[in-house]
């Protein structure tokens, strides 16, 4: 066989900055006004924003002591609100609101609260008296809770909780005063981006939902806007839980760290629905109930048209994804 | 053979063809591992480095009482890095001072009163080193924390220059010359310049070996205009993947 030597290919030039300062101001006046409406270019750190001393600065941007010029201070796009400019990063680590559903992973336990690591900044609070005691019992907490402290909460284990109030600091206090909330057990933890970036959880109407799956019952997911997932087993609940019945609901189990028995049926689903949302991770499409669920089904499908052939991953990936894109 | 010929001939041509204002290849990617905040990969040459950013993160076991977040480096020379094969040590002291060179110019350059009692944690993995060590962590630093989101005032961009051998009565034949490589850093007097940003702004200085006084002033010159072709090039890596990744952001 005859050798034949390629020429090699010449290098390609180093990609360089296309911007220059004269074509500041952009299009910041045809820029519709609210959240969600960004520009498509992309704004670097210490490039001017505006010097035009009519918009306020927000986020991401900050002016310098000598010049009126608004800088920005990250790599990102740019949101108008009002008159107010501020920079929405690439990427960036998840920072807490009221409101939001987190999943979060015990760190240390102190005389009357937890912190917790929910992939913010700093750690989150978790105070003794912002948990439901077992039994549904409504008391103030006394000195024996103080000392029980483990038994409800310990190193290491996971939790899902609201984020009830912000410090001064920007550290959250979170609470699991619901049934939703609480210990998690029966399932499988992953880790995505959360808010900001191409993909990952977003802020949704519902963070928390039930898939039915094909061989494994009911499978729950719970999407924690901090990106932390939590994909369990669903445990029936009792019908008709009332306020008078939340005794009955809370019992011994709610703090218990022992896993029930499951069964493989149910383990594959789970791990088929954790790689449904990994595919659409990769793939930089948001991750949220409808995404989830279609790209679950998607997977279905393709194990029944893919019987004998066996797909590579990224095929199949790819695949999934424009299942999911066409439908919605 | 005399060196100074042989590095700097009579062509003006360098060792690898440079000439004497001319950067060698520089190539990065961004968001190269996915399980840090932030990542990057960076080539200068021959000189490749992996940065990953951890943080901001509040420090495990006691926090940190102060109103702004800490940066700290840690700098991991691999063994086959070099020409020979040496294991470098935790504590070698030239490590130590080039992670405090980098801690502290971005303890300047970040907003770090924007994350108090915090820690963010660089990391950099130095896979293979042909001179101009220190400014090749200091761009791959950058690039890494643009990509963890951490808001700071600038770029720093950072390259070294040095300053053709000649001897004291030839000292008008002198010349600047912009980012050594190894060879050339072994037997050159050279200084590394870090910039933050398009405004000329010195942020880090390092010189270890000793040089004229009247030749500082060229070398400085021509290490900014350096920097500035340096941000030009981190620049237009920052922009490339941030374009990628909104043309890949759907739904």
């Amino acid at each position: 066989m005859a050798i034949t030597i390629l020429s090699p290919a010449p290098a390609h030039e180093p990609a360089r900055s296309q911007y220059n300062e004269s074509d500041e101001d952009m299009d910041i006046d045809d820029l519709p006004s609210g959240h969600g409406n960004t520009t498509t270019n992309i704004i670097t750190p210490g490039q001017i924003v505006t010097s035009d001393p009519q918009w306020m600065r927000g986020h991401g941007t900050f002016a310098d002591t000598d010049s009126l010029a608004i800088r920005s201070t990250l790599a990102g796009t740019l949101q108008k609100t009002n008159k107010l400019l501020s920079i929405v990063p690439l990427r960036a680590r998840y920072t807490p609101e009221i409101g939001d559903l987190v999943i979060g992973r015990i760190v240390e336990v102190q005389s009357r609260r937890w912190k917790v690591d929910v992939a913010a900044p700093l750690l989150a609070n978790l105070l003794l008296s912002s948990i439901n005691l077992p039994g549904g019992v409504l008391r103030k907490r006394t000195s024996v809770d103080e000392l029980n402290i483990r038994a409800f909460f310990g190193e290491g284990e996971l939790l899902v909780a609201e984020v009830q109030s912000l410090f001064q600091d920007g550290s959250a206090s979170l609470h699991t005063r619901s049934l939703k909330y609480g210990k998690l057990r029966n399932g499988y933890f992953m880790s995505v981006a959360g808010m900001g970036g191409g993909a990952g959880v977003v802020r949704a109407k519902r963070q928390i939902f039930t898939v039915q799956t094909r061989s494994g019952g009911e499978v729950d997911v719970l999407l924690g806007v901090n990106g932390f997932i939590w994909i369990a087993k669903h445990v029936a609940e009792k019908e008709d839980v009332g306020i008078n019945r939340l005794e009955e609901k809370v019992g011994e189990s709610m703090y218990s760290s022992q896993n029930d028995e499951i069964e493989p049926y149910t383990r594959q689903e789970i791990a088929a629905v954790a790689g449904s949302i990994r595919i659409l991770v990769a793939g930089g499409v948001k991750v949220e109930e409808g995404t989830v669920r279609k790209a679950y089904e998607a997977g279905l499908e393709l194990d029944e048209r893919e019987r004998d052939g066996e797909m590579l991953d990224g095929d199949r990936g790819a695949t999934v994804l424009e299942m999911v894109l066409a439908g919605g | 053979m005399p060196l100074d010929s042989s590095i700097y001939a009579l062509s003006a041509l360098r060792l690898d063809g440079r000439r004497w204002n001319e950067l060698r290849r520089i190539q990065g990617s961004i968001s190269t591992q996915a399980s840090a905040d932030g990542s990057a990969y960076f080539e200068m040459g021959n000189t490749k480095i992996i940065c990953t950013v951890n943080g901001p993160q509040e420090k495990r076991g006691g926090r940190d009482q102060s109103n702004e977040a800490k940066v700290e480096v840690e700098i991991g020379i691999a063994g086959f890095s070099g020409v020979d094969r040496k294991r470098h040590t935790r504590n070698d002291k030239r490590v130590q001072e080039m992670q405090l060179t980098i801690a502290a110019a971005f303890q300047h350059t970040l907003f770090t009163h924007l994350y108090p009692h915090s820690t963010i944690t660089l990391t950099l993995h130095v896979l293979s080193q042909d001179g101009a060590l220190l400014a090749a962590c200091l761009n791959a630093a950058t690039l890494a924390l643009i990509d963890a989101g951490i808001p700071m005032s600038d770029y720093i961009a950072a390259c070294t220059t040095g300053s053709t051998a000649s001897y004291a009565d030839k000292e008008d034949e002198a010349d600047p010359l912009l980012d050594l490589n190894g060879l050339e850093e072994q037997e050159l007097p050279f200084l590394t310049v870090g910039c933050s940003g398009g405004e000329d702004k010195v942020s880090v200085l390092v010189m270890e070996t000793k040089v004229q006084m009247a030749r500082l002033e060229g070398m400085v010159s021509v290490g900014l205009d350096g920097c500035r072709q340096v941000r030009g090039i981190l620049d237009g890596i920052v922009r490339a993947h941030g374009k990628k990744v909104l043309e890949s952001k759907v739904g």
